[in-house]
């Protein structure tokens, strides 16, 4: 689906032979970046994860993440929307959840607290190793820089309860 | 032509290897191996047992291996112990003449027979050969490492071959385009590492990567020099060829969607409609698609150029004037584009 989505825009760089022209402005070499990743993404997607363009814009993606076992979140399958600012390597994606969660970094509108998505990003992250992250903070959840604090003081105070709540939330909006 | 060199020298015992089947080679050594085990059973009636026992084994370690080899490994033996030395060494030639009666002639094989020298030195042509065909096959398969090469050497912010690498005080290289808008947009600290880098405008080429990368991936990098070269080169032209594109678009617009109304109003709706389609094209995503539009608008200019011309005469001589220099501009970009593919 991805190929398919993304070919389009490939293709009308290369018919036209407007490849040639090197526009020096960092749409192109964003589009380029972006587009390398998405061909990476599609030759060995990390597990359990898949990233693409949405429609025929190359900088708005949707992404899935399907619950790791083990953690309160199995069985879910989650969405992400992925947005590539137009400076994108040098600036971070906005990963957003379109699909509810109880979990103490992402808030009720989605947003997700990952320091890599904010002040610590590097240019020589990708978004497969985004997503991993992400993967990583559904395992390893972070209640001393949460987003909502009670869900991060039930987290540390009553874990069993916690992961109750998660997976009855799992349940019924991730599946 | 150098892989052919290489290889004419060991076919001799490829032919000999041809003629002689895996299976037959076997069968005749298992027969010679007989023959010098009735030997030693007539001489020695003591060493029977251990004699019988070797050869077999020697036949089920290797029934495939080849004349010299088999060879070199009996001479190894006669070192070891004296005695069946001899028997040994006078069997081996029985058994080789046999062989050339039986086989039609496997020169290679008794030539090396007593020649420590030529033995040597056919093993050493026959591993040669072995090596040269073994380098084929690794440029021919090559790919695995050429991707690995190509991981290793791309530049992790742009995920391309690095270009004019630098590489920082931690050990990362990047493009040096890179690595400096990185340290300008992402603060001074490698991308990689997180390290502190003293200073992204003050980073140079690491010229032995460079070289290799150039070395390596030569047609990568022609194609990133032309277009960095045709770069700053475009941009002037391209606005004149953008403008008398646009221009001659609104023209032809006016002719292909309005052909039975008066021309002036023609060419104000048409200007209006390109207008808006080029600004909601801008919206949508801003340089592919721009790109994109302008060559839509070469191609239609290149089919149409020679008929706009006779269309626009009755106009004022002056306008008519500004658009053949407008034609000359974008023919002879044209002239200079088609010179560089």
């Amino acid at each position: 689906m991805s190929s398919s989505t993304g070919n389009p825009f490939a293709g009308v760089g290369g018919g036209g032979g407007v490849h040639q022209w090197c526009s020096t402005t960092s749409v192109s070499s964003s589009s380029k970046r972006i587009q390398k990743e998405m061909a990476e993404l599609n030759a060995e997607p990390p597990s359990d994860c898949f990233a693409g363009p949405k429609g025929d814009n190359l900088y708005n993606w949707v992404s899935t993440i399907i619950g790791p076992q083990g953690s309160p979140y199995e069985g879910g399958i989650f969405f992400l929307d992925i947005t590539f600012p137009l400076a994108y390597p040098f600036k971070p994606p906005k990963v957003i959840f379109r699909t509810r969660i109880y979990h103490c970094n992402v808030d009720s509108s989605g947003e997700v607290n990952l320091d890599i998505l904010k002040d610590s990003w590097s240019p020589a992250l990708t978004i497969s190793k985004v997503l991993i992250a992400i993967k990583t903070i559904f395992t390893n959840p972070d209640p001393y820089n949460p987003l909502v604090s009670s869900i991060a003081r039930l987290y540390l105070t009553d874990r069993a309860k916690h992961d109750e709540i998660a997976s009855e939330f799992t349940m019924r909006f991730a599946r | 032509m150098a892989s052919q060199e290489t290889k004419s020298p060991k076919n001799p015992s490829r032919e000999a290897n041809g003629i002689l089947s895996p299976g037959f080679r076997s069968a005749a050594a298992m027969a010679g191996w007989l023959l010098l085990a009735s030997l030693v059973v007539e001489d020695t009636p003591i060493r029977e047992s251990r004699h019988k026992k070797r050869p077999n084994h020697h036949n089920l370690k290797s029934p495939a291996s080849t004349n010299s080899n088999r060879k070199r490994r009996s001479k190894r033996r006669q070192a070891d112990d004296l005695m069946p030395a001899v028997v040994l060494c006078l069997d081996d030639e029985e058994e080789d003449a046999k062989k050339d009666v039986g086989v039609k002639k496997n020169g290679a094989g008794k030539v090396v027979v007593d020649d420590g020298d030529r033995e040597k030195k056919m093993k050493g042509e026959e591993n040669f050969g072995e090596n040269a065909s073994s380098s084929d096959n690794n440029n021919n398969k090559g790919l695995p490492c050429m991707d690995r090469l190509r991981e290793e050497l791309s530049c992790a912010i742009c995920l391309e071959i690095c270009f004019e690498p630098s590489t920082t005080p931690c050990g990362h290289s990047f493009c040096q385009k890179c690595l400096k808008c990185a340290a300008a947009k992402c603060g001074k600290r490698c991308p990689k590492c997180r390290q502190l880098i003293s200073n992204g405008r003050s980073c140079t080429v690491n010229t032995v990567l460079w070289n290799t990368i150039q070395l390596l991936f030569p047609s990568e990098i022609e194609a990133r020099k032309s277009t960095l070269s045709a770069g700053p080169r475009t941009p002037d032209s391209r606005n004149i060829i953008y403008e008398t594109g646009r221009y001659r678009l609104r023209i032809i617009d006016a002719r292909n969607t309005q052909r039975s109304t008066s021309f002036g109003t023609a060419t104000q709706v048409s200007h209006s409609t390109e207008r808006e389609r080029s600004s909601s094209r801008r919206r949508a995503s801003p340089g592919q698609s721009q790109d994109a539009a302008l060559a839509l608008r070469l191609q239609r200019e290149e089919f149409l150029g020679t008929s706009i011309d006779a269309i626009e005469q009755p106009r004022s001589s002056l306008h008519s004037a500004r658009a053949n220099l407008r034609a000359m501009a974008s023919r002879a970009y044209h002239i200079r584009s088609r010179g560089r593919y």
